[in-house]
């Protein structure tokens, strides 16, 4: 049996362990609720703005529109999605193992990846798909959340597609089911895929102001935008759902090892003490002999 | 009319409006009550709001207090970086950056 001050020191060892997981699980929970208020606020943007669009594109013809030419497909940019930090159990892996295979299911393609988040970077940094041309430090994203901040990046991936640097971009984020929940998404960013009106959308007799087609030329921008803004938020929200749900499990985990072993230290214990009383009546016999 | 003001990070105003003004593409415009149904793109400039003066019932559900500092006055201004705005029966969606 192992000695007591072994034990002892394990246990405080995994008694801190746990104070350190139990408090990350109460920061991401707090965090995970505004990051999901942050979802909320900004679904009434993106239903309208997809409601305006979706009103016009209806009646035009898309296909002539620069971000809807469907090219030969040669030229592919990932935009992986994942956190700045880690210890939020399979969120980040799941990214990058989802983009591993789209990279060898599509042989045909040169894919390069760029990482919204450092973990993404990391993985790939080191590789020939790693995406140099962005100078902008993208993990910055993350400091502080706001539509302004993912602007940039959004008007890049435009830019760089209408320059037909690439032919399509993909993006690759966590969607935020609950907190339990990520579901991988694979999102088309480039070219737009024209949405199929189901429902026929009321029609006023709208004054478009200035023409139709320059208005969708305004709002397709914007869209893109709210998408990739979507994703962040999304992923920020999978990723302290993540966290969250891996701390608890964490945990749990040090609370079962702690008590594990302070049976194992009582046990030790109560024979060292059975050991010296042993000793002791042994030693007051041989005195009365 | 009704007018409902929305960015991407949060529902700015919602309240009862005598007129607007706002920075069209092609030029500054303004709309008073039962305005035709329009959808128009905007661009970075002003926009003015004169609030109706009898209903400020201006409530807010999320960001309580920028709201109370844009709409302290009877009529307000602010700026965008482009937008789009709709009009249909009498309420105005200002979808804002």
């Amino acid at each position: 049996m192992a000695n007591l001050k072994e034990i002892r020191n394990r246990i405080t060892s995994v008694a801190s362990t746990m104070q350190i997981t139990s408090a990350m699980k109460m920061v991401s929970a707090a965090k995970l609720k505004k990051a999901q208020d942050g979802i909320t606020q900004m679904r009434p943007y993106s239903e309208k703005l997809q409601e305006i669009l979706s009103n016009l594109t209806s009646s035009l013809d898309m296909s002539e529109n620069q971000y809807s030419q469907n090219r030969e497909v040669k030229n592919v940019l990932i935009v992986a999605v994942t956190s700045n930090r880690g210890l939020c159990g399979a969120f980040n892996n799941n990214i990058i193992k989802s983009t591993n295979q789209y990279i060898k299911d599509n042989p045909g393609e040169k894919v390069q990846v760029i990482g919204l988040g450092k973990k993404a970077q990391d993985a790939y940094k080191r590789t020939d798909f790693y995406h140099t041309d962005y100078s902008e430090d993208l993990t910055k994203v993350y400091d502080d959340i706001k539509f302004e901040n993912i602007e940039d990046f959004g008007e890049y991936l435009m830019e760089s597609y209408k320059e037909a640097k690439f032919d399509k971009i993909l993006v690759f984020y966590n969607r935020f089911k609950n907190a339990a929940t990520q579901i991988v998404m694979n999102e088309q960013f480039l070219p737009v895929e024209q949405a199929e009106s189901e429902e026929k959308t009321t029609t006023a007799d709208y004054i478009f102001e200035p023409s139709k087609e320059e208005i969708v030329d305004e709002l397709i921008p914007k869209s893109l935008k709210t998408q990739l803004y979507k994703a962040v938020l999304d992923s920020w929200a999978s990723e302290h759902g993540a966290r969250m749900t891996a701390m608890h499990k964490a945990t749990d985990n040090a609370d079962a090892l702690k008590k594990e072993l302070t049976l194992s230290y009582n046990k030790a214990r109560q024979a060292a003490i059975t050991n010296e009383i042993l000793e002791i009546v042994g030693g007051a016999e041989a005195l009365n002999n | 009319m009704v007018i409902e003001i929305i960015t991407p990070d949060n529902l700015l105003y919602k309240g009862h409006i005598d007129s607007i003004t706002l920075p069209g593409v092609d030029g500054s415009f303004g709309m008073w009550d039962n305005h035709a149904p329009i959808i128009s793109a905007l661009t970075k400039g002003k926009v003015k709001i004169k609030q109706a003066s009898s209903k400020n019932s201006s409530y807010d559900e999320f960001s309580g207090d920028f709201l109370a500092d844009i709409a302290k006055d009877e009529s307000f201004e602010f700026d965008i970086n482009g937008g789009v705005v709709e009009v249909q029966n009498n309420k105005v969606t200002l979808l804002a950056n």
